[in-house]
C-alpha cells in the first residue's frame, strides 16, 4: 500500500527560501546598524582627530564581515533549492538561514555600538585602543557562531524525494 | 490543503511589488536623512553641497537595484488559464520570486538607512574640515555594498524558477 503522507510536497520550496532570505536580511540589518553607528562615531570623532581616522574603520570592516557571513550561508541554500525537494530539506534550510541570521543580527548591534563608544573614546584616551579591538572581536565571535552552526545544519540538508 | 489554493500569482507579485516598494522606501529614508543635513551644514559652508552629492547618488543606487531586480522578476509572468495554473512548476516560481523580492526589498531599505546616517555624517564632517569627506566616503562605501548582496542572493534564488507555463 503506498505511504499516505508525501515526503516531498509542493510547498517545501516556501520553507528553504524563506531560510534563504532570512539569512542574507538579517545578516545586512546587523550589518547596516553596524556600519551606520560606527560610521557616526567615526565622523564625529574625525572632525577632532583626523589622524585617528583610518586606525577607526576596523569597527565598520568587522560589521560588513557580518554581511559576508550571511550572504556565504544564503548562497548555500540558495544552492539547494529544488521544485521538488523533500520538507526536510526545507526546514532543514529555514533553520540554518535564521540561524546565522539572527547571530548575525544580534552582533551586528553590538559591533556598532561597541564601535561608536569605543572610536570616540580611544580619540581621547589612546591606550584605549587595544580594549575596543578585544571587545568587537568577542562581538564578532557571536556571528561567527551563527555561521558555523548554519554550515553545519546546511550540509545535513540533502535528501532525495 | 489551503496553501496550495493560493495562487502562484500572489506569491509572485506581492514579491516583485515588496522589492520595489521596499527598495524606494530605503532609498528615499537615505535621501532625506542625507540632504536635510546637506542643506543644515551648507548654510554656514556652502562649498559643501556639490561634492556631498555623492552621498545622495549612492542612496539613488539602491533604488536602480530595486527597478532593474523587478524587471527582471516581471519578465517570468505570463498569462496563463486558471485550470491550467496550478503545477508544481509553477508553484516554485510563485514562492521563489515572493522570497526573492523580499530579499532584494529589505536588504536595499537597510542599505539605503545606513548610506544616509553615513551620508549626513560625511556632509557635517565635511563642512568642519574638508580634508575628511573622502575618508568617511569609504565608510558608505562599506554601507552600499550590503545592497549588492541583497541583488546577488534575490538573482540565485529566482535563477533556476521557470517562466509561468501552462499545464500539458
Amino acid at each position: 500500500m503506498a505511504d499516505p503522507v508525501d515526503y516531498c510536497p509542493v510547498y517545501s520550496p516556501i520553507f528553504g527560501a524563506l531560510g534563504c532570505t532570512s539569512a542574507i536580511v538579517f545578516a545586512c540589518f546587523g550589518a547596516a546598524y553596524g556600519t551606520a553607528k560606527s560610521g557616526v562615531g567615526l565622523s564625529v570623532m574625525g572632525v577632532l582627530r583626523p589622524d585617528m581616522i583610518m586606525k577607526s574603520i576596523v569597527p565598520i570592516v568587522m560589521a560588513g564581515i557580518i554581511g559576508i557571513y550571511g550572504l556565504v550561508v544564503s548562497v548555500l541554500i540558495s544552492d539547494g533549492l529544488k521544485q521538488k525537494m523533500p520538507l526536510y530539506t526545507g526546514f532543514i534550510q529555514l533553520g540554518a538561514g535564521l540561524s546565522v541570521g539572527l547571530a548575525g543580527l544580534a552582533a551586528g548591534f553590538a559591533i556598532g555600538v561597541v564601535g561608536d563608544a569605543g572610536v570616540r573614546a580611544s580619540a581621547q584616551q589612546p591606550r584605549l585602543y587595544v580594549g575596543m579591538i578585544l571587545i568587537l572581536i568577542f562581538a564578532e565571535v557571536l556571528g561567527l557562531y551563527g555561521l558555523i552552526v548554519g554550515l553545519i545544519l546546511n550540509t545535513k540538508s540533502s535528501g532525495t524525494c | 490543503m489551503i496553501i496550495l489554493t493560493a495562487s502562484p500569482y500572489l506569491w509572485a507579485l506581492f514579491g516583485i511589488a515588496l522589492c520595489i516598494g521596499l527598495s524606494v522606501v530605503g532609498a528615499a529614508w537615505g535621501i532625506f536623512i542625507t540632504g536635510s543635513s546637506i542643506l543644515g551644514g551648507a548654510v554656514k559652508a556652502p562649498r559643501i553641497k556639490t561634492k556631498n552629492l555623492i552621498s545622495i547618488i549612492f542612496c539613488e543606487v539602491v533604488a536602480i537595484y530595486g527597478v532593474i531586480m523587478a524587471i527582471v522578476f516581471s519578465a517570468k509572468l505570463q498569462n496563463i488559464d486558471s485550470k491550467d495554473l496550478y503545477t508544481p512548476s509553477n508553484y516554485f516560481t510563485g514562492y521563489a520570486l515572493f522570497w526573492g523580492g523580499i530579499t532584494v526589498g529589505f536588504c536595499n531599505l537597510f542599505c539605503g538607512i545606513a548610506v544616509g546616517i553615513t551620508g549626513s555624517t560625511a556632509a557635517l564632517a565635511d563642512a568642519q574640515d574638508p580634508a575628511l569627506f573622502v575618508k568617511i566616503l569609504v565608510v558608505e562605501i562599506f554601507g552600499s555594498i550590503l545592497g549588492l548582496f541583497g541583488l546577488i542572493i534575490g538573482l540565485l534564488q529566482t535563477g533556476r524558477a521557470g517562466e509561468f507555463a501552462a499545464a500539458k
